[in-house]
């Protein structure tokens, strides 16, 4: 029990590091406005919140938040709080659908709630701490843009659900009693 | 797609541990927030840009400048004090726009503050802190097979990355950091740096 505990901890490590991986790549793709972010460091919690209970999802959600701040010297800034805040509702509004609806919802659904959740979170602390009430204008174009990218991002996630032969090997695994 | 410009070499590394650097960093913090000047103020946002630098940070100017802009033009829009200018519909007034350049260049100053003084060997306490290095470790692993990913079988070439990285039930190998030593000029920055900041206040 409790090796199965420390190997899913492992596992939760080795997905945070996976989060990373992919924010490394966001800069691959073009970007429409310079704070908009893609949100490819989804997937893993994307994929996560599939395969284990809350707990373990919210976790990952931390490791990837610190490991972004180290990484990229941001910890002590107003990124940081922003991050963890949007990456934090994000992970939460996701949970909430899945457990909620998870037979009526596809992964698609779950990364669209999670992109809106976060990006709303985001605005408002913008609005609050950083631009003032002017910078509601900029709310609509941002949502939809985060839409799209919960889509894009929503639909890898499913079909590499479908076809990873690693994810296949972990299902198995922790699916065994 | 775009090319990824290398970092510049991290100098500080090689004086200051982690600790000592992210310690100077949060003494400058408080120093630096309590700034009421505003010459005073840009004169600090740029001696952090070079400290971020020289710590192998690479600066995306126009986006700081743009936030600088952007924050300064959204607090233009609530006018307070004497009007220095009109441009159409809009009136530049002296205490909107002192309020948005210290805003602006307070927040640039923040994330110029963190860039230098956090590195990614600095080690939490706690398990918090063994699975952040855990989390690097395999960071560390997956760079090297990035390498091997092809946009043509995406989720093929990623499994096999991942297949070969980490298999659940199989002993995975421990994370090792190197130990940096603060050095006598890695003190004498931090004690400068500190000093400097806090007699600013003064000046």
């Amino acid at each position: 029990m409790i090796r199965r505990q420390y190997e899913k901890l492992e596992l939760i490590a080795f997905m945070g590091a996976l989060c990373l991986f992919f924010s490394t790549i966001e800069y691959l793709f073009p970007k429409p406005f310079p704070f908009f972010r893609l949100g490819l460091a989804n997937l893993p919690v994307l994929v996560t919140i599939k395969l284990f209970p809350p707990g373990y999802v919210l976790l990952l959600v931390l490791l990837k938040v610190l490991g972004h701040g180290l990484i990229n010297g941001t910890l002590a800034s107003y990124v940081f709080l922003f991050s963890s805040a949007g990456s934090f509702s994000s992970a939460a509004v996701m949970l909430a659908a899945w457990y909620l609806c998870r037979d009526r919802i596809s992964l698609v659904g779950v990364s669209v709630f999670g992109a809106l959740a976060s990006n709303m979170v985001q605005i408002m602390l913008s609005v609050t701490f950083i631009f003032g009430r002017s910078a509601w204008i900029i709310a609509p174009p941002f949502m939809t843009l985060g839409a799209a990218s919960g889509v894009a991002v929503g639909l890898f996630a499913a079909r590499f659900c479908e076809q990873s032969r690693w994810l296949a090997v972990i299902r198995d695994y922790y699916a065994a009693p | 797609m775009r090319r990824h410009r290398s970092r510049p070499a991290n100098r500080l590394k090689r004086h200051l541990n982690a600790s000592h650097l992210f310690i100077t960093g949060a003494v400058v913090l408080p120093a630096y927030l309590m700034q009421p000047g505003l010459v005073v103020r840009v004169a600090q946002v740029l001696l952090f840009a070079a400290l971020a630098h020289l710590a192998g940070k690479r600066i995306m100017w126009p986006y700081f400048v743009l936030m600088v802009a952007s924050i300064t033009f959204f607090n233009l829009l609530t006018p307070i004090g004497r009007v220095v200018l009109s441009l159409g519909p809009l009136q530049i007034t002296t205490g909107a726009l002192r309020s948005g350049l210290m805003k602006g260049f307070t927040i640039v100053g923040l994330v110029f503050v963190s860039l230098f003084s956090v590195r990614p060997d600095l080690r939490l306490p706690g398990k918090l802190g063994g699975l952040v290095a855990r989390v690097f470790f395999y960071f560390e692993r997956i760079i090297e097979g990035r390498k091997r990913i092809e946009a043509r079988r995406l989720i093929d070439s990623i499994d096999d990355v991942l297949l070969e990285l980490y298999t659940p039930g199989q002993q995975q190998s421990q994370a090792v950091f190197e130990r940096v030593q603060t050095t006598t000029v890695g003190y004498a920055l931090m004690v400068t740096l500190i000093s400097v900041n806090w007699l600013l206040l003064f000046v």
